[in-house]
């Protein structure tokens, strides 16, 4: 019971946060709901006994990925007023109807079908008696990732590899300029000196 | 098992209820006289004239990018170190293999001059910055009087 | 059997259970609010001790009731929200800094007898355990809790819409963001040892056995001191205290990231500082030194010393961060970022995967010195790949500088 009146609490701070995502004019405000809907989504693994899960959600999630967010946002100079009437992709409001519409569809028909597979079992493989043989969560994740699923993870790493690399090659240009001692920050505009006093003591 | 999390809850509601509480009592017991100055940027006295920065070096763009691989790398190794007797030779084995691989790209970004900062000591005043035609006139810049003066100090009594 | 649970959820929760987690929960936020009142008092009291001042000496014997006085000044002193700002992240950012601050704290075991009852104590007939909570991700808690910190700073200092707290939070963001790669590969080390992430079970581990009979089984001894030694730097860099306070360096940004910040706001963020610190000095002390584990010298009053031995422990910290700010000069930014990202990784990630392979090596009945050997050279060819990695990212700048400066 008790974990019901938890998923609903979550499934709250989810919702709304993902509708602020949206609503929000601000980026700031959008990423900050982003936030949020990160962390009902953590209780939600939580409720799930996936307690490292619920940790890497926020360690990784809200701790890295909308950490770099923001710093785009804030660092970008994406304007805060930006104008709302003009599409950057021409169409894409209609196209964002239909997709939406299209989800929504699609979301729909998996929770009709799948009902009648709906038994409310735990997620985590043993049932009820996941946590019976004595191994966390934490332990049985290492035990199944670097044992059966250990291409995956190797895969990974590669994958991670080739993550570091296009970060690095897309920001070098931007950074070669960027790396040199700046006298003057080339992302800094300097006004005009203000008049010097030795120009007052000609007249 | 959520009852584990109950304490951290009220913890967080304590903590919150805390900081509003006070920060209500604050409103109330504080004076509010609020002037354009008090309410302005805080410049060390002086009239900010100038917009804050919107942009910033992509320099601070990249350690978040990288930070996230990281981060997704290091979390990898709890579960590896929690289990890590258990796996054995071949646990070890495919964490050194993923420890290589974070290693290599770890090389490559610092090869790339991705995370140097600063200044260089190797490179002095390589575009002759030292000139005589820098004096305290041409470099010494006086700002701030914008909004104060009309001229710079002293104008009135000159003229 | 159930892992790492407190024993007080063992028993059939009922409204007696309820309440003693309420009592801890409220127990550990009255103990959290005077150990920053003390803590911000010790800090003044001892920095002016080494700069042979008196500091703080009117408000209550010797000055002790000072930083009260302090707060409840602030408290009621003008609150100002600039004209510029972002008024609701504006408002929003000292949550954001002081809540985890509080979270943190929560999974710290404060007390306990570890000699005999397993870190626990008895309360009104139940036992439980010295600390709000012992979740079953420990340790991790702390790391995203400190991940979340990073929140606070940035948004304070962003929507504050001036530019010195702009310029004090993006220098702090991406340097608590660099440091936390190094927090959490040293805490690695240590997980190693205990094969759990809960800090009760730290604890524990570290109170059974002992060297030669005097010598503890604390993990500072058994992971080799150098995750420790990381730790303690990366923890001091996450903290932005000094050496590594650039966040707030007076001589270039004023206050940094809070300098908006006035009144009651201003003392949440000092609030969340000093907490900050006092976890960052327990955190230590459980991971490395046992957290509260000890002797019990007189058995009458065992739930007392556990207590004492964690007070004594964070103390050590507690003045070792009052010291480093008294004594070393601060940091250039490009210095703090290559102590993080170009000795602290490479050298837990390297000391990680040597502790790794010695206890591998020691259940496969590998000989030790082979291990070591191994990782010497391993060690080497990694350090030389780096320096050479860091010659040719300097000399390919050295030549950028030139061709575009003739």
């Amino acid at each position: 019971m008790s974990e019901v009146i938890v998923f609903f609490f979550a499934a709250a701070i989810i919702l709304v946060g993902a509708v602020g995502v949206v609503v929000a004019r601000n980026p700031v405000h959008s990423a900050l709901f982003l936030v949020q809907t990160l962390f009902g989504v953590a209780i939600i693994f939580l409720i799930q006994d996936a307690n490292f899960l619920a940790a890497v959600q926020i360690m990784v999630y809200a701790g890295a990925i909308v950490i770099l967010f923001l710093f785009v946002i804030m660092l970008l100079g994406v304007d805060s007023a930006e104008e709302l009437d003009v599409d950057p992709i021409a169409g894409q409001r209609p196209l964002a109807v239909v997709l939406g519409a299209a989800l929504l569809g699609v979301g729909l028909t998996v929770v009709l079908v799948a009902a009648k597979g709906i038994t409310g079992a735990r997620a985590t493989a043993g049932g009820e008696h996941a946590l019976d043989n004595g191994l966390s969560d934490v332990e049985r994740i290492g035990r199944v990732l670097f044992t059966e699923y250990v291409f995956a993870f190797e895969a990974t790493a590669a994958l991670l590899t080739i993550a570091v690399i296009g970060a690095v090659v897309l920001t070098r240009r931007a950074a070669a300029a960027d790396m040199l001692p700046d006298r003057e920050p080339a992302s800094f505009e300097l006004p005009p000196l203000a008049p010097a006093i030795d120009e007052e003591e000609e007249h | 098992m959520l009852g584990q999390y109950l304490p951290l809850l009220a913890l967080l509601a304590i903590a919150t209820l805390f900081s509003a509480v006070s920060l209500v009592m604050s409103g109330l017991l504080a004076p509010s006289k609020p002037t354009p100055p008090k309410l302005d940027a805080y410049e060390c006295g002086i009239v900010p004239s100038r917009d804050t920065p919107a942009r910033f070096p992509v320099r601070f763009f990249l350690v978040a990018m990288i930070f996230i691989v990281f981060d997704i790398e290091i979390i990898f190794f709890y579960p590896w170190a929690v289990a890590h007797r258990g796996l054995g030779l071949f646990g070890l084995g495919s964490i050194l293999i993923f420890s290589f691989a974070v290693f290599e790209s770890f090389v490559y970004l610092i090869g790339n001059g991705a995370l140097q900062w600063g200044p260089l000591k190797q490179v002095a005043h390589p575009d002759g910055s030292v000139s005589s035609k820098r004096t305290t006139t041409t470099t010494v810049r006086r700002v701030g009087l914008e909004d104060r003066i009309p001229g710079p100090v002293g104008t009135e009594e000159a003229a | 059997m159930i892992l790492a649970l407190d024993p007080l959820y063992l028993t059939n929760i009922g409204l007696a259970v309820v309440l003693i987690a309420l009592l801890k929960v409220v127990l550990a936020f009255a103990i959290v609010l005077v150990a920053v009142l003390f803590m911000v008092w010790f800090e003044r009291k001892v920095i002016a001790d080494m700069q042979h001042r008196i500091g703080p000496n009117i408000a209550g014997p010797w000055g002790l009731f000072q930083t009260l006085a302090d707060g409840l000044k602030l408290l009621m002193k003008e609150d100002l929200v600039p004209e510029h700002s972002n008024r609701f992240v504006f408002k929003l950012a000292p949550f954001l800094a002081i809540v985890p601050a509080f979270l943190t704290f929560a999974i710290i075991p404060i007390g306990g007898n570890f000699e005999s009852k397993g870190g626990s104590v008895r309360i009104f007939g139940y036992d439980t355990y010295l600390q709000v909570a012992d979740p079953p991700i420990g340790i991790l808690l702390f790391l995203a809790m400190s991940s979340i910190a990073v929140y606070g700073v940035m948004l304070a200092g962003w929507s504050s819409g001036s530019k010195f707290p702009l310029l004090g939070s993006v220098r702090a963001s991406a340097q608590m963001v660099s440091y936390e790669a190094a927090l959490g590969l040293s805490v690695l080390a240590v997980i190693l040892q205990t094969g759990s992430l809960s800090t009760h079970e730290m604890v524990a581990d570290q109170a059974a056995g002992g060297f030669l009979g005097f010598i503890p089984n604390w993990n500072i001894i058994v992971t080799g001191f150098v995750p420790f030694l990381i730790f303690l730097i990366a923890g001091t860099a996450e903290l932005n205290r000094p050496p590594f306070d650039l966040v707030e360096a007076e001589q270039e940004l004023v206050g940094g990231f809070h300098t908006e910040y006035s009144s009651f706001r201003f003392a949440i963020f000092f609030l969340a500082e000093y907490l900050n610190t006092i976890n960052m000095s327990a955190i230590i002390v459980t991971l490395f030194l046992g957290g509260p584990s000890g002797p019990v010298l007189i058995e009458g009053i065992d739930w007392a010393w556990g207590i004492l031995w964690f007070l004594v422990k964070l103390f050590v910290f507690l003045f070792a961060f009052v010291w480093f700010r008294a004594t070393l000069p601060r940091f250039r930014y490009d210095q703090l970022m290559d102590l993080g990202w170009k000795l602290l990784i490479p050298l837990s990630l390297g000391w990680f995967l040597f502790l790794a392979a010695l206890n591998i090596g020691n259940d496969r009945g590998w000989n030790p010195g082979v291990v070591v050997g191994v990782t010497i050279v391993g060690g080497f060819a990694g350090g030389a790949l780096l320096m050479a990695a860091i010659r040719t990212a300097r000399t390919e700048r050295i030549s950028q500088e030139v061709d575009a400066h003739g």
